[in-house]
């Protein structure tokens, strides 16, 4: 179990993205701040195109905030950091690496030698269902599949926070449902600290510890919710109807 | 009595224009003083005041080439090197007919100047050059190979054209070359090259270009080509009485300075005599190169040289 | 190997020789189909000129190509590796390489010879200059066609420059650099043929053949040597192809 007091934290984050000759610039976050702490769900909903992307990419050292900054455990988070890891949208797999290939590029990268890697990426293709599948490229695997690779490819290298950028955003709701089922069960034997960004409420509320809600462009946070249900949740039930409407409504207001 | 007067005035007059309406298509090759007279005719107009009017429809770099365009169909006459012309013929690839000779001699083996080769023997394993398989300059270095008992299997022989010789010589890429004037001559006063054998230390007197047409034109046009006979005769006659303005002539059309156009001009003999015993040799000599294939050698010869075309304007 | 690649070309092969059975079609202006066959005989059992023999032109021609190739392979790839990766060096070499490009390589042939003679050398380089662009600009292309994701996905797994170089922008190019290798070993097979139209050292090539035989007026000769050229050059582009989707499985 981790720590409970060491967290992720971002303060006043600000992001405007500058304007091509006389255009204005576009605002994109607005001050936003926020503690999460070690080994929670957190989910980051809101309208399309607020900024939920951004904050993400600002967190893994992709862009760079206009204004505030990032902490970790109480210290600077730097760009390029080993604590953070982020699984794309699109996947993001090398093509001309296998699946084995794939999930092990991290501790390559990292230097970790060969057997030691194979046998650490061999763990994970079990741990994600993907056995026999080892030695097949990305253009042969399905939807589902890849998402998994990704994930995969991400956790094995334990970063301290977890940055999922709406991963389960192409896939069609049967196999959407059953990666959220697998992520599930994954993260509560490992329970690493999550940050998934998601436009799907009902996903957000089947996943999550806390739903964040985004205003619309320039982002702030406009409403927390702790969501206290227990896993496994009933979709369809009352409980997560409630919160759902909830949510929806706080939604609804920044959408119109 | 008056119509038809007028009538056949016309027609001999539209024939006329019909006739003379084709300007002539002559080619002949690119800075070789063999050619001289084709250049002084075409300079002084002799073949205009024969009554044929003449455009350059090619100038070609060496003889294969001049032998192409007669097979496309693109050449009425041309001065070309009866070796070429006789590989054409007998590899049936060109249908001309030899009206008269041009030039006998007049080609020369060149080595570089104070360099390691000083005699025929010592090609072996050299590299010489010549402008083209099947050219006159091709038999004339095999030719001289054997006569100074050398092999020319032990010799390199590589084609290059002539512009590009001297300076292969120059820089050491090539051991000699045989070249028709004046570019052996041009290499003497360029200081780079020194003549090891000429023309006439190899074969005298030995045929070389000639005056050729194509058979389809000689067929349907021959009293223009009797014209273009006379026209060459006169500039070869002009040659002999007027050196001094041939040789600005010469100057002209190979683009050289005037000391080595008349060093080259030394080499060469301007004679319109067909040499038909010198054709036979050639015959016999690309039939043993296994370039073509002759079984009767006599009748091709008939049937390709026509000395009575000059011999009928001698005799006048 | 479908029944259908053949049907067509056997057909225009019978149309051909029966049009020059029947004299309507002159045959020193364009040999029949058995005008050539004995020709290709000719070419391998007296050879032109008469004494050099088929198969040792088609092996001086190969090595002059292969080496000519190798060379701009060697040069261009990783060059057109380091274009794609760095923009400031793209900007900075793009004007002098575009300048260049369009020249064709047989203009160069006088500077060639002066520079490198008349020999294997000068043939050589007529051939590099004529695979090294196609090379050069479809590696670049290679490089600068990788989806920013992937990577932005390494920067996430924490790649330094080197490891992005090593592990996504040259796996990531390498179609690109086999359509490149294939265009220029085409061009350079062309080259290489009007390369040695003006006279090699050796005495041997398949263009210094071609040349050959028509100085000595055997079209017959000359059309089967250009078709010994075309087969070699469809062989070489099949081997290519063949090595190609060995290498590259994950497409």
């Amino acid at each position: 179990m981790r720590e409970p007091h060491l967290s992720l934290n971002f303060l006043d984050l600000s992001k405007t993205f500058p304007g091509r000759g006389l255009e204005e610039g576009v605002h994109v976050l607005d001050q936003v701040s926020h503690r999460i702490e070690n080994g929670r769900f957190v989910s980051v909903v809101g309208p399309s195109g607020c900024g939920k992307t951004t904050l993400l990419r600002i967190i893994a050292g992709l862009e760079k905030a206009s204004e505030g900054r990032v902490l970790l455990d109480g210290a600077e988070l730097l760009q390029g950091s080993e604590a953070i890891g982020l699984v794309f949208q699109e996947y993001a797999l090398f093509p001309w690496r296998t699946t084995l290939q794939n999930i092990e590029l991290g501790p390559e990268i990292k230097g970790v030698d060969k057997e030691n890697r194979r046998a650490k990426a061999m763990e994970y293709i079990k741990m994600f269902n993907l056995s026999g599948f080892e030695n097949r490229y990305p253009r042969e695997l399905s939807g589902g599949m890849k998402q998994r690779v990704a994930i995969a490819r991400t956790l094995i290298m334990n970063p301290r926070v977890v940055l999922m950028d709406e991963p389960f955003g192409s896939l069609d709701s049967q196999t959407r449902n059953g990666l959220q089922e697998f992520l599930l069960g994954i993260w509560e034997r490992r329970r690493d600290t999550i940050l998934f960004v998601t436009h799907n409420v009902d996903e957000a509320v089947f996943l999550s510890d806390q739903i964040i809600v985004l205003s619309k462009r320039p982002a702030r946070i406009v409403k927390t919710f702790e969501v206290g249900l227990q896993r496994p949740r009933d979709r369809t039930g009352h409980e997560c109807n409630e919160i759902r409407r909830e949510v929806l409504k706080v939604l609804s207001e920044e959408t119109k | 009595m008056k119509r038809i007067t007028l009538l056949f005035l016309v027609s001999l007059l539209l024939l006329a224009t019909t006739a003379h309406g084709q300007p002539v298509r002559i080619a002949y090759l690119q800075s070789d003083i063999h050619q001289l007279p084709c250049w002084v005719a075409l300079e002084k107009g002799f073949f205009e005041k024969e009554g044929v009017k003449v455009e350059v429809a090619g100038i070609f770099k060496a003889g294969p080439e001049l032998m192409s365009a007669f097979a496309a169909g693109a050449l009425d006459v041309g001065y070309v090197g009866v070796a070429p012309a006789t590989t054409a013929v007998a590899n049936k690839t060109a249908r001309v007919i030899v009206l008269a000779q041009v030039n006998t001699e007049g080609s020369a083996i060149v080595v570089k100047k104070d360099g390691k080769v000083q005699s025929i023997p010592e090609l072996v394993g050299k590299i010489a050059v010549v402008p083209g398989y099947a050219t006159v300059q091709d038999s004339l270095f095999r030719k001289a190979l054997l006569k100074f008992k050398t092999e020319p299997d032990q010799v390199k022989i590589m084609v290059l054209k002539p512009p590009e010789m001297i300076g292969a010589l120059r820089t050491d890429q090539i051991d000699a070359f045989i070249a028709w004037e004046p570019y052996p001559a041009k290499a003497v006063t360029m200081g780079v090259g020194r003549v090891l054998a000429a023309s006439r230390d190899i074969w005298k007197d030995h045929p070389c270009c000639v005056l050729a047409a194509d058979e389809g034109f000689l067929g349907a046009h021959l009293e223009k080509a009797k014209a273009l006979v006379r026209g060459h005769v006169k500039a070869i006659e002009f040659i002999r009485q007027h050196r001094e303005e041939a040789t600005k002539v010469g100057v002209k059309y190979t683009g050289m300075d005037e000391a080595s156009v008349r060093l080259a001009m030394e080499n060469v003999n301007y004679t319109p005599v067909l040499g038909v015993e010198g054709e036979k040799e050639y015959v016999e000599f690309l039939t043993k190169l296994k370039y073509i294939k002759v079984d009767d050698i006599q009748m091709f010869v008939n049937r390709f040289m026509k000395p009575e075309f000059v011999n009928e304007i001698i005799k006048r | 190997m479908k029944k259908e690649h053949f049907l067509l070309p056997l057909v225009l092969i019978l149309i051909w020789q029966g049009l020059s059975s029947l004299q309507l079609i002159p045959s020193y202006k364009l040999p029949s189909p058995l005008d050539i066959i004995l020709g290709f005989k000719d070419l391998l059992t007296v050879g032109v000129p008469p004494g050099n023999l088929l198969h040792n032109h088609m092996l001086y021609s190969l090595y002059r190509v292969a080496l000519g190739y190798a060379i701009a392979a060697l040069l261009a790839i990783p060059l057109g590796l380091l274009m794609g990766w760095s923009p400031v060096l793209l900007r900075m070499t793009r004007s002098l390489f575009e300048v260049v490009r369009p020249i064709p390589p047989l203009a160069w042939i006088p500077i060639a010879i002066l520079w490198f003679g008349i020999g294997i050398k000068s043939a050589a380089f007529i051939i590099f200059l004529g695979a090294f662009f196609p090379i050069l600009l479809n590696t670049i292309s290679g490089v600068l066609s990788i989806q920013p994701i992937l990577l932005e996905a390494a920067r996430t797994l924490h790649a330094k420059e080197k490891d992005i170089f090593l592990k996504v922008l040259l796996p990531g190019a390498v179609p690109s650099i086999f359509v490149g290798m294939r265009i220029g070993i085409g061009i350079g097979w062309m080259t290489l043929v009007a390369a040695e139209f003006t006279g090699v050292k050796e005495g041997y090539g398949l263009g210094y053949m071609i040349m050959t035989a028509r100085d000595i007026q055997r079209p017959d000769e000359i059309l089967a040597g250009m078709l010994v050229i075309g087969v070699i050059g469809l062989l070489i582009d099949i081997g290519l192809r063949a090595t190609e989707s060995k290498t590259i499985k994950w497409q």
